[in-house]
């Protein structure tokens, strides 16, 4: 099999091993959740349930009219106790819904629905109705994403198997350990948008799930044309654009979407989730994800209630140790925020909780630009982070938007590889919602 | 329960744990070879250059940003490299107050001044040199005959000065031949001598063979763009040969290859864009052999690299296409897309 790539990235140490073998773990039992309303990308949505309410698992506890957005459900039967903002995984305090369990399980699904037989409609509105949104990065609804206008067809379905990001391995353990949902996710997005080719993009550090995910497909889905392209090892090779242009060749247009180019990509537990909102009407009340680090004794693989409380892993689920115990991060050690304090909940959209020791969260000061050149080797969009770190540094926003300020996907991989440890990413993110303020402010002036 | 003295910052959490430091200590590894080898040519007093080179530099960078207030930053090693390079391209039989004072004029002027590492726009070695070249011009052409010691009685012609004097190739072989650096006067065993570096010249600049080591280990290690040499090598060749001068004998003879790998490779004062790069290496390339074929003086590379270092900032203007680049759409077009 001919392993595919992109130009450009790095490879970070991946530090998988202490958690790639451990099984996933299934938790019912906790203390609360602490669940934040608006964990999708796009309009808010409100709760309908009031402080004394009784919920049922899986009952829907939140919801708005209007295209981008979806509905929230409980994770727990139990009773609302508390309406009120908390803070969140990102860092920003935003309204949440804390629920305290109850004993007993007593869950409300939707009836099952057969993709195959169903209408477009009724299939998207499933999607929407089971509170899907894409769990890999931002958070975008998954009904939206699978409904492209009629002038963009979808030719490739690619599932983000890659697991690019370090210490991470929950997707790897999920199609190790439920490949035949995980391809039944894959068939039934297809159906959805009407595409032929079905791919699951592959990192050639897992090259032994391959016999398992081509047994399931032989079983599951042998009349469709669905199949396992390996890719190299190499981050960010699980950034959308990334994944498009190994598989396909195609570049996704500045300022586009995947569907441009004719994709829809989709994470494996976002997969997961479209088989499971099918055929089991569940909705999304779980969160698959690796709690890992060099601080945590016992590396862990997890499906947790939406809204757990990372402080409510230890010491039942895990534990780690308190001395050695340096920085919290919320997803992979590349791209995921790092938090205050324990008392964050795991959100939809949560893939990891690490740990990490002295050694692996070295902190540093910026030092000055020895223009070596290697964050423009490294930078997946081809941009030139030296050349934007200069044009921000000297407030030039013309100029870091003529760079491609707005296309940089945040994927941290200048940063990485700056021996100067300047703050590159952490720049252009600030870069690029001043370019933006800046494009609206003289669009308002020219509607005036 | 850990709630505060949690470190918080933004993403990445990780690092390459490359330095400017290791970065720095990689070209002083690469640099060591020819190093030692003109202290084989030359004797002590080439390695008293070297050191009294290199404690100038690494002393006057210090007082520098003491005097001014600068945090001091000698650990990341980027004096050292440049008092090394300062030696390296000076004549065996240099004084060392006056490689000292290039060494100083190459931290001071050329590069503390503009900011200091990272922001100096001419290659701080080399302003040294031509400083030097400009202030004493006796004393920095004037060459010995490698393995005879620095006496008055040893001075010899570098290849390129033969040349430049209406010599041909036979009559630099020939001088080896008198000299006992090669056994035959014939061509191709005088290439060879020049491949080996057994030939008068700067203290590091004589010896391919061991510059190609240096910078085989730097591509490795990937400190360095192959585009930069290539070019400029390239693009010297091809003049020469347009030129009707012998390609081969301008790139083994002189200080080309020592500029194209070590000086024209610099970060601050070259491009960061390949294409840049590219042109960078190609104009220093030509410029060299245009000097060398029209100008006084026998070599070039020094003031190539130097010219081309005043117009590097504007290459960084020649950035690859990002991704996912679409032109700008004319009007016609753009009606057709809706």
């Amino acid at each position: 099999m001919v392993t595919k790539t992109f130009k450009g990235g790095t490879h970070p140490p991946e530090r998988k091993e202490r958690s790639a073998s451990t099984p996933i773990q299934t938790l019912r039992n906790v203390s609360q959740v602490v669940i934040p309303v608006n964990q999708h990308f796009g309009a808010p949505i409100q709760p309908l349930v009031k402080v004394g309410d009784q919920v049922k698992r899986g009952q829907k506890i939140a919801d708005a009219d209007g295209r981008m957005t979806v509905p929230l459900h409980a994770s727990v039967y139990g009773t609302v106790k508390k309406i009120e903002p908390r803070m969140q995984a990102n860092n920003l305090e935003g309204l949440a819904i804390v629920i305290e369990p109850l004993p007993g399980d007593e869950a409300v699904f939707m009836p099952t629905l057969d993709p195959f037989s169903c209408t477009k409609e009724e299939a998207l509105a499933r999607v929407r109705e089971a509170g899907i949104i894409g769990v890999g990065g931002a958070g975008f609804p998954a009904h939206v994403k699978f409904a492209p206008p009629p002038n963009k067809p979808i030719e490739y379905v690619i599932a983000n198997a890659a697991e690019c990001e370090p210490y991470l391995t929950i997707d790897e353990r999920v199609m190790e350990e439920h490949p035949e949902d995980f391809i039944d996710g894959i068939a039934i997005v297809m159906k959805i948008v009407g595409a032929t080719k079905g791919i699951v993009g592959l990192e050639d550090n897992k090259t032994h799930l391959v016999p398992g995910l081509e047994k399931a497909i032989a079983a599951k889905r042998s009349g469709m044309d669905i199949r396992v392209q390996l890719l190299r090892t190499k981050y960010p090779q699980g950034g959308e654009k990334m994944l498009i242009t190994a598989i396909t060749g195609r570049e996704v247009p500045s300022g586009g979407l995947p569907m441009d180019v004719g994709c829809v990509v989709s994470n494996v537990n976002t997969l997961l989730a479209v088989s499971e909102a099918f055929r089991k009407g569940q909705p999304v009340i779980d969160t698959g994800l690796t709690v890992t680090g060099g601080a945590c004794e016992t590396p862990k693989n997890l499906f947790v209630p939406v809204g757990m409380l990372v402080q409510d892993l230890f010491p039942d689920v895990a534990r780690y140790d308190e001395k050695k115990l340096k920085r919290i991060v919320m997803g992979g050690p590349m791209m995921g925020p790092a938090v205050p304090s324990m008392l964050v909940p795991i959100q939809k959209n949560t893939s990891g909780v690490l740990l990490m020791d002295e050694t692996e969260a070295k902190a540093y000061g910026e030092g000055p630009c020895i223009r070596c050149g290697r964050c423009m080797r490294a930078c997946s969009c081809r941009l030139s982070p030296a050349l934007l770190n200069v044009a921000l540094k000297a407030g030039d926003l013309d100029e870091a938007d003529k760079i491609g300020v707005m296309d940089c996907i945040e994927c941290g991989t200048c940063s990485f590889v700056c021996p100067s440890h300047i703050q590159l990413v952490q720049r252009f993110r600030v870069g690029k919602q001043l370019v933006r303020a800046k494009k609206q402010k003289e669009a308002q002036r020219a509607g005036k | 329960m850990p709630a505060n003295n949690m470190l918080l910052s933004s993403s990445p959490h990780v690092y390459t744990g490359v330095t400017p430091r290791k970065l720095m200590l990689s070209v002083i590894i690469a640099l060591s070879p020819v190093s030692v080898y003109g202290v084989v040519l030359y004797g002590v007093h080439a390695l008293l250059v070297i050191v009294v080179s290199i404690a100038t530099a690494v002393l006057s960078e210090a007082a520098f940003r003491a005097v001014t207030k600068q945090d001091v930053r000698i650990g990341d090693l980027s004096a050292v490299v440049t008092g090394l390079l300062v030696a390296l391209i000076s004549p065996p039989s240099v004084p060392l107050w006056m490689v000292a004072l290039g060494s100083f004029a190459a931290i001071v002027l050329a590069k503390e001044f503009f900011g200091g590492l990272g922001a100096n726009p001419f290659n701080p070695a080399l302003i040294g040199r031509a400083i030097l070249l400009m202030s004493f011009p006796a004393a920095m052409t004037t060459w010995h005959v490698p393995f005879k010691g620095l006496l008055d009685a040893t001075t010899g012609a570098t290849p390129l000065n033969v040349v430049k004097m209406g010599g041909t190739i036979a009559d630099v072989g020939a001088g080896f031949v008198q000299n006992s650096l090669s056994s035959v006067p014939d061509y191709s065993s005088t290439l060879w001598t020049l491949f080996v570096g057994n030939r008068a010249g700067c203290i590091g600049e004589s010896s391919i063979l061991l510059i190609l080591v240096g910078f085989i280990f730097l591509l490795a290690l990937r400190v360095v763009s192959f585009i930069t040499p290539l070019a400029m090598v390239g693009t010297a060749f091809l003049a020469s040969w347009l030129l009707g001068m012998d390609p081969v004998f301008g790139i083994l003879s002189g200080g080309l290859l020592f500029g194209a790998v070590f000086m024209a490779t610099d970060y601050s004062s070259s491009p960061v864009t390949p294409l840049g790069k590219a042109i960078f290496g190609a104009g220093a390339g030509l410029i060299t052999v245009i000097i060398r074929r029209f100008g006084g003086y026998p070599e070039g590379v020094t003031y190539a690299i130097l010219i081309m270092n005043a117009v590097a900032p504007f290459m960084d203007k020649l950035r690859v296409k990002k991704y996912g680049f679409v032109p700008p759409a004319k009007p016609v077009a753009k009606e057709a897309a809706k």
